[in-house]
């Protein structure tokens, strides 16, 4: 702290320029992947789309017209949506336990630490294990779309949760308390009081668990497995746009591997659109 | 990245183009009339082989006009009798024959039906090295055990007098998931190779000591297309369909023979046909053969209703295999695959009579 | 206050009756079943995974499966070193070039840009997040690897006196490449945790170290960078955390080679890797189904210890703040 007493001398001040230089540098080069990244998808994505790659399934075909990704669209969403309805029910459920009723029980504290626990669960893992459960132990018949859904909610069911108890945590006691003091059960203060205060964050939290899991391969890979066709029955196996592009990825033909980009054009501009309406959801939000 | 990377790997890409699309246009036109029993109509989910993946992909884009879909997974023959084993799919491709570890694996009892013959290209991307580099099974063994690292290794220049090879590194792909082509071309190299046989062995998969792995034959050859310098064995179609150039390889006789249809049907010709019709034809006894022949078989399980099917799936099934072993055998063709000579086609069809739903025939 | 909301719970509402309470009843009661049903059922993760891997310790050994340098399928030896090894290179390639990068970022933004810059770059550093792992994966098959090839060629060339990193010749998929994108993935997670705990430094303190004449870089030296490492070493336990589970853009950009390569640009495999391209095939083999479940548990317990050892740290900086 010496050096910090005498008046600010060249090298200091170079020293100082240099540091900040190199700090702006190295933020730029966080940015580089970015650009280069969406400007290659964007490149090659926008080449391969027209009507024709958006309303055709694909075919498989050898040497024919390889199609598009209909049916990866439309099972993305279709599981996706499941995993969503599975989930954030029994995410902001579980939220509002904690918040409400469990507090700082020994019994909601495990449930907190084993909830961030399966944060890290590596996506992959979900997978083997919704494998192992539901298709390997027979019973419920192979691959198909809700297992699929299963193993998607298992990941996002942890982002739901920590993010609506963060929320859930931001609305004001006093809001509840007058409530409760206004001879509200608590059940209604928690329906008309305190859900409505925190919906908009809740709205965010699970936009963004949506936008991970619409981006997951790992999970899918044995659990709705890889078809060609579009069904729209979670019963059947279905296709997605991840594994559609994980399967593309490793072929050789070029008609195939443009597919792969115009797919993950597709998939980034869902997952980002998810994304920043969800930030600006989470803007209009009244509590921070 | 943009143009020139892959102008210098694709050089020729047009003129396959062009074959491949006048092939593709007569494959769908030569199968618009229907077969015998035509009326099915239901949905087939097979997993496996990927070296006759484009055969089955073809064949169910022709039997979709009869309300038939066919959803191929190609994923490897050794996923694809896990797939049958634990019911995940109705029928498997394989290239390999069932082992006795297969059948006891599958526990009930399986039909096993050969569908064609293809080629195993040792394919490689060199600029400056065209087609028909000249190689022996010892040599091949040696590249992929990496003690030949260089092109212009001594052990390929004295097969090749009058070529130029570049001083460039080898770079050696193959597959990571088990294979029926790996196990085809793992065979082929322990015949000639003793250090190949005691070290690494044959088999779907093997520990290889060196070299990128890349999954299925479409992974293999997406890998060599990007690689310059690699080397890799994929399948004729594939090798075609990327205009990769392959090598002439020393067979039995000690000729070097080219892969074409010619010489991948000489392989099916001479063959000892055992009673569950598990056939090799590597290293063919016969002399116009191309040694690295590979057949590939389609299993079901006997009685595919109590696996799982639905009486009228069972029967788009057996659609699908009749029709692969009518006009489906020219569309093969077509793909560059040598259809099954008469004598085993008769006996091929003959095993999908046996198939059964319930205890009884499907028609 | 909460005390007295609990009170009047308690005694039920002002107007209450007992039936009026039963829905409250109800509530309670499903939520506390739902927190229940998770922990079950993660419990339930558990015990399952570890069921199921058994066959393959009880064969190898736990320290045996983890240490021996043998994966070699065809005959159903399963020695799991190579995948451990290429996962913490790759992890370690992904902290070494990522982390300085993201706290560098995070300083930038928190302390050097303009404010109005503030909201557009942080929300540019948090999308890096936003992008699938496929399409990394997808990215790094088509322009990473051929475009960086001769560039990694030529450093291997020019440092041929260090050992694992000089005279090698460079394969196109391998661990530096898988290193590089990894870096690229934990970047917004570890930049935006190190904000998060930069923003806890007291103003005071970087008053006064101003205060004292000091620069700006004299400032984060002195006053932001020893108050928030502790904070910092947790992002960057998080972000490893996160680069050793990764799974598909791994798998594509590797290799997939199951030995130990003998440099940083040679190819390799990582646990999940090989979970995810070997396991459609070991489904009928149940010593390869074990061993991959296995490979999967040692996966998740490697995660769970740098997760929890991340929260320790981070959680001792927010609570002194």
């Amino acid at each position: 702290m010496n050096a910090v007493l005498r008046p600010v001398s060249k090298a200091r001040k170079r020293r100082d320029l240099a540091m900040r230089a190199s700090l702006g540098l190295a933020t730029a080069l966080a940015l580089v992947p970015l650009v280069l990244v969406l400007g290659y998808v964007a490149k090659r994505g926008l080449g391969a789309w027209s009507w024709h790659f958006f309303s055709t399934d694909p075919t498989g075909s050898f040497l024919g017209d390889p199609g598009g990704i209909k049916s990866a669209i439309l099972g993305t969403i279709l599981m996706v949506a499941l995993a969503t309805a599975i989930s954030v029910p029994v995410g902001v459920g579980v939220a509002l336990y904690l918040t409400e009723y469990g507090k700082n029980s020994w019994f909601a504290k495990a449930v907190r630490y084993f909830v961030d626990v399966m944060t890290g669960v590596p996506s992959i893992v979900f997978g083997l294990f919704v494998f192992i459960v539901l298709i390997l132990s027979g019973g419920v018949g192979g691959y198909a779309g809700w297992k699929g859904s299963v193993a998607l909610s298992l990941l996002m069911l942890p982002v739901v949760t920590r993010s609506a108890e963060v929320v859930l945590l931001l609305v004001p006691h006093t809001l509840r308390e007058s409530a409760l003091a206004l001879g509200s059960p608590r059940w209604r203060m928690i329906a008309k009081v305190v859900l409505p205060t925190a919906l908009p964050g809740l709205v965010t939290g699970s936009l963004l668990a949506v936008a991970r899991a619409a981006g997951e391969t790992a999970p899918l890979l044995f659990t709705a497995a890889i078809v060609n066709g579009t069904s729209l029955n979670l019963g059947q196996r279905m296709n997605s746009l991840p594994v559609q592009i994980f399967t593309d990825v490793g072929q050789a033909q070029d008609r195939l591997v443009a597919r792969a980009w115009g797919a993950a054009l597709t998939l980034v501009v869902l997952v980002l659109l998810l994304t920043l309406v969800a930030r600006y959801m989470s803007r209009r939000s009244r509590l921070t | 990245m943009k143009s020139r990377q892959w102008l210098a790997v694709v050089p020729a890409a047009g003129a396959l183009a062009v074959g491949v699309a006048a092939c593709g246009g007569s494959g769908s036109a030569s199968t618009a009339s229907a077969d015998p029993g035509s009326s099915a109509s239901g949905t087939v989910n097979g997993a496996g082989s990927t070296f006759a993946a484009p055969i089955y992909q073809q064949w169910g884009s022709d039997l979709k006009k009869q309300g038939i879909t066919v959803n191929y997974q190609p994923v490897g023959s050794g996923a694809g009798v896990a797939a049958l084993a634990n019911k995940t799919a109705d029928f498997a491709g394989s290239d390999p024959a069932l082992t006795s570890d297969d059948k006891s694996s599958i526990k009930t009892p399986v039909v096993q039906i050969p569908m064609a013959f293809g080629a195993i290209t040792v394919s490689y991307n060199v600029s400056g090295l065209q087609k028909g580099l000249k190689l022996d099974g010892p040599t091949i063994a040696d590249i992929f055990l990496g003690k030949v690292k260089k092109w212009n290794d001594p052990e390929i220049a004295k097969q090749n007098p009058g070529v130029t090879l570049p001083s460039s590194n080898i770079t050696v792909v193959h597959r990571s998931d088990e294979s029926g082509t790996t196990k085809g071309f793992t065979t082929f190299l322990s015949d000639y190779r003793a250090q190949w046989k005691s070290q690494i062995g044959a088999d779907k998969t093997v520990k290889w000591p060196t070299g990128t792995g890349a999954k299925g034959n479409d992974g293999v050859a997406a890998a060599v297309k990007q690689t310059s310098g690699a080397v890799g064995y994929v399948e004729q179609a594939f090798a075609l369909q990327n205009n990769f150039n392959y090598a002439d390889v020393k067979n039995k006789s000690g000729k070097y023979i080219a892969p074409t249809l010619q010489t991948t049907s000489a392989a099916g010709d001479e063959l000892s046909i055992p009673a569950d019709l598990g056939i090799s034809s590597i290293n063919s006894q016969n002399p116009a053969a191309y040694p690295i022949v590979s057949q590939t078989f389609i299993d079901v399980h006997q009685d595919v209703c109590t696996s799982g099917m639905s009486a009228g799936n069972a029967k788009a099934l057996k659609a699908f295999l009749n029709y692969g072993l009518t006009q489906g055998q020219d569309v093969a063709k077509q793909l560059f695959y040598a259809p099954l000579p008469s004598p085993l086609l008769s006996k091929s069809k003959a095993q999908i009579d046996k198939i059964r739903c319930n205890g009884s025939a499907i028609r | 206050m909460a005390a007295s909301a609990a009170a009047i719970s308690q005694s039920g509402s002002l107007r209450g009756s007992p039936l009026s309470r039963l829905p409250d009843r109800a509530l309670r009661i499903v939520l506390t079943a739902l927190a229940v049903a998770i922990l079950t059922l993660i419990a339930f993760f558990f015990i399952r995974l570890y069921v199921e891997a058994r066959p393959a310790f009880a064969r190898f050994g736990v320290f045996g499966f983890t240490f021996n340098n043998d994966w070699d399928v065809s005959r159903n030896v399963f020695g799991a070193l190579p995948l451990v090894v290429g996962t913490l290179i790759t992890a370690a390639v992904a902290l070494i070039i990522g982390v300085p990068v993201a706290i560098a970022a995070a300083l930038f933004v928190t302390e050097l840009c303009p404010r109005r810059a503030r909201g557009p770059l942080t929300i540019m550093l948090d999308l890096l997040a936003a992008v699938p792992s496929v399409v990394y994966g997808l990215w790094g098959v088509f322009v990473l690897i051929p475009k960086l090839k001769p560039a990694e060629q030529w450093v291997t060339d020019k440092l041929h006196f260090i050992p694992f990193i000089g005279g090698a010749s460079v394969a196109g998929p391998n661990y530096f490449i898988g290193g590089l994108i990894l870096a690229i993935m934990i970047l917004p997670i570890v930049s935006a945790i190190t904000r998060e705990v930069m923003a806890t430094v007291p103003a005071d303190h970087k008053e006064a170290a101003l205060a004292l004449g000091a620069t700006r870089w004299e400032m984060i030296r002195t006053a932001i960078l020893p108050y928030s490492r502790a904070g910092i070493t947790g992002a960057a336990m998080l972000g490893l955390g996160r680069a050793i589970g990764e799974t598909i853009a791994v798998t594509l950009v590797i290799g997939n080679a199951p030995r130990i390569g003998s440099h940083l640009f040679d190819q390799g495999y990582t646990l999940a890797a090989v979970i995810a391209n070997e396991f459609g095939e070991a489904a009928n083999n149940p010593i390869h189904r074990a061993a991959l479940i296995a490979a999967g548990l040692v996966l998740f317990v490697l995660t769970l210890l740098v997760n929890a050892a991340a929260r320790v740290f981070i959680n001792r900086r927010t609570a002194l703040a």
